[in-house]
């Protein structure tokens, strides 16, 4: 879950921490009647696995990509990051850059997400040569 | 005719197989003779000996049966059993196409946009004519269990009733699908989408038509006191048929009309 964005950083902007949207609500308060409650942590390094996988397929990326989308919560930047990689070792830029459109849409209008998961993630943009749809002019329509 | 010690039947002599196969033989490569060669001519030849074959090779077994009493109990136990197989290599038919469409649908390619419905299509409400024609198809299979339970009752005229009333049903059924393709806002070559929606609907309202012929041709034959209470596997076979098509709509509806919208 998206809770790194309140933890204060280093470097990140101390401003960040505004009112609790729902969106890092820790899966505990829902009400389920019964059943396994994930943490977070255990959400993220179970997604981070996911993608971490050496083999892993195009298919497989693009499926998990979607499910992951799919959640009311913006995927964590390791996540992010070990999905990045995976379309490293698949050789798909195209997908690269659709991730990170696609995170900066699941943030809806908290507009300081989308900023900051970047900034997380600009090693690893660096490293591995993607660059963000805004360098390439592409957030225009 | 000699007498038999057994219950089986041994079928005579019959020219249909060959006929079929051949008219298998002329339709297939009288279509790629159409592709190449823009002449339909072998193709309409063979689709003519194929519907030939068809019809005679199933008049025969009406007679073999109703007429003639070769379909003792091992005889329709054995018919039941080619049926269901038939209709289970039809399963697996349509599961093929199910596969395409999921394979195609959980994880879209960038050229989508990495969703699904992809970019630019515009998918049809499910809550509108899809959901008549669930309504429809559901509807008709009411009509067909009323039907059978007449026959097994001995009530012909309700028989006779129900099971118009259930071709009724399957005609309306192929007559709103029809119009949903003309209007379709995408096509066939409209990528992936529109590939797995044509071929995948294309496929179960071709099999609409052939249940229904098949439930025309019981009507037909429940008119001229064919069928008794006791036997009337022809019927029982369209019945299940037309149940399968059913099944398989109910799929079609839940994942490519309303999930996959």
């Amino acid at each position: 879950m998206f809770r790194a964005v309140f933890r204060l950083s280093s470097t990140g902007a101390r401003c960040l921490v505004r009112s609790k949207p729902s969106i890092s609500a820790p899966l505990a308060s829902r009400c389920y009647s019964h059943g396994q409650v994930e943490t977070d942590e255990e959400f993220d390094a179970r997604w981070v696995t996911y993608f971490s996988k050496p083999d892993i397929d195009a298919w497989e990326l693009r499926k998990g990509m979607n499910t992951l989308i799919g959640y009311d919560l913006v995927p964590e930047a390791k996540i992010v990051d070990s999905a990045l990689r995976a379309c490293r070792r698949l050789n798909d830029m195209a997908s690269a850059i659709r991730i990170l459109e696609a995170v900066k849409d699941k943030a809806g209008p908290h507009k300081e997400i989308y900023p900051y998961l970047i900034q997380e993630l600009q090693p690893t943009l660096s490293e591995l040569g993607i660059s963000t749809p805004e360098q390439l002019g592409m957030d225009k329509l | 005719m000699a007498h038999q010690a057994h219950a089986y039947h041994m079928v005579d002599p019959s020219p249909w197989p060959l006929t079929g196969a051949i008219a298998a033989l002329l339709m297939t490569s009288g279509l790629a003779v159409w592709f190449h060669q823009h002449s339909m001519i072998l193709m309409a030849i063979g689709t003519v000996l194929m519907l030939l074959t068809m019809y005679q090779w199933w008049r025969d077994i009406v007679r073999e049966g109703t007429f003639q009493g070769h379909h003792t109990p091992p005889v329709q136990k054995g018919l039941r059993y080619g049926m269901i197989l038939f209709i289970t290599s039809e399963v697996f038919f349509f599961l093929g196409f199910f596969w395409a469409f999921y394979h195609a649908s959980l994880a879209p390619t960038p050229e989508l946009g990495g969703c699904w419905p992809p970019t630019g299509i515009f998918t049809l409400d499910p809550l509108e004519v899809p959901l008549l024609n669930t309504a429809v198809l559901l509807a008709s299979g009411v009509t067909v269990t009323w039907a059978h339970h007449s026959m097994m009752g001995g009530d012909r005229k309700q028989a006779i009733q129900s099971l118009t009333m259930t071709i009724v049903l399957g005609f309306y059924f192929t007559v709103l699908q029809a119009m949903e393709y003309v209007d379709a806002p995408f096509t066939i070559g409209d990528g992936v989408y529109g590939a797995t929606f044509f071929v995948a609907t294309g496929f179960h309202g071709l099999h609409v038509m052939i249940g229904s012929i098949f439930l025309a041709v019981c009507l037909l034959r429940q008119i001229k006191h064919h069928f008794t209470s006791g036997h009337h596997f022809g019927f029982e076979a369209a019945a299940w048929y037309w149940h399968f098509v059913d099944v398989v709509w109910l799929f079609l509806y839940v994942s490519i009309y309303w999930w996959g919208s």
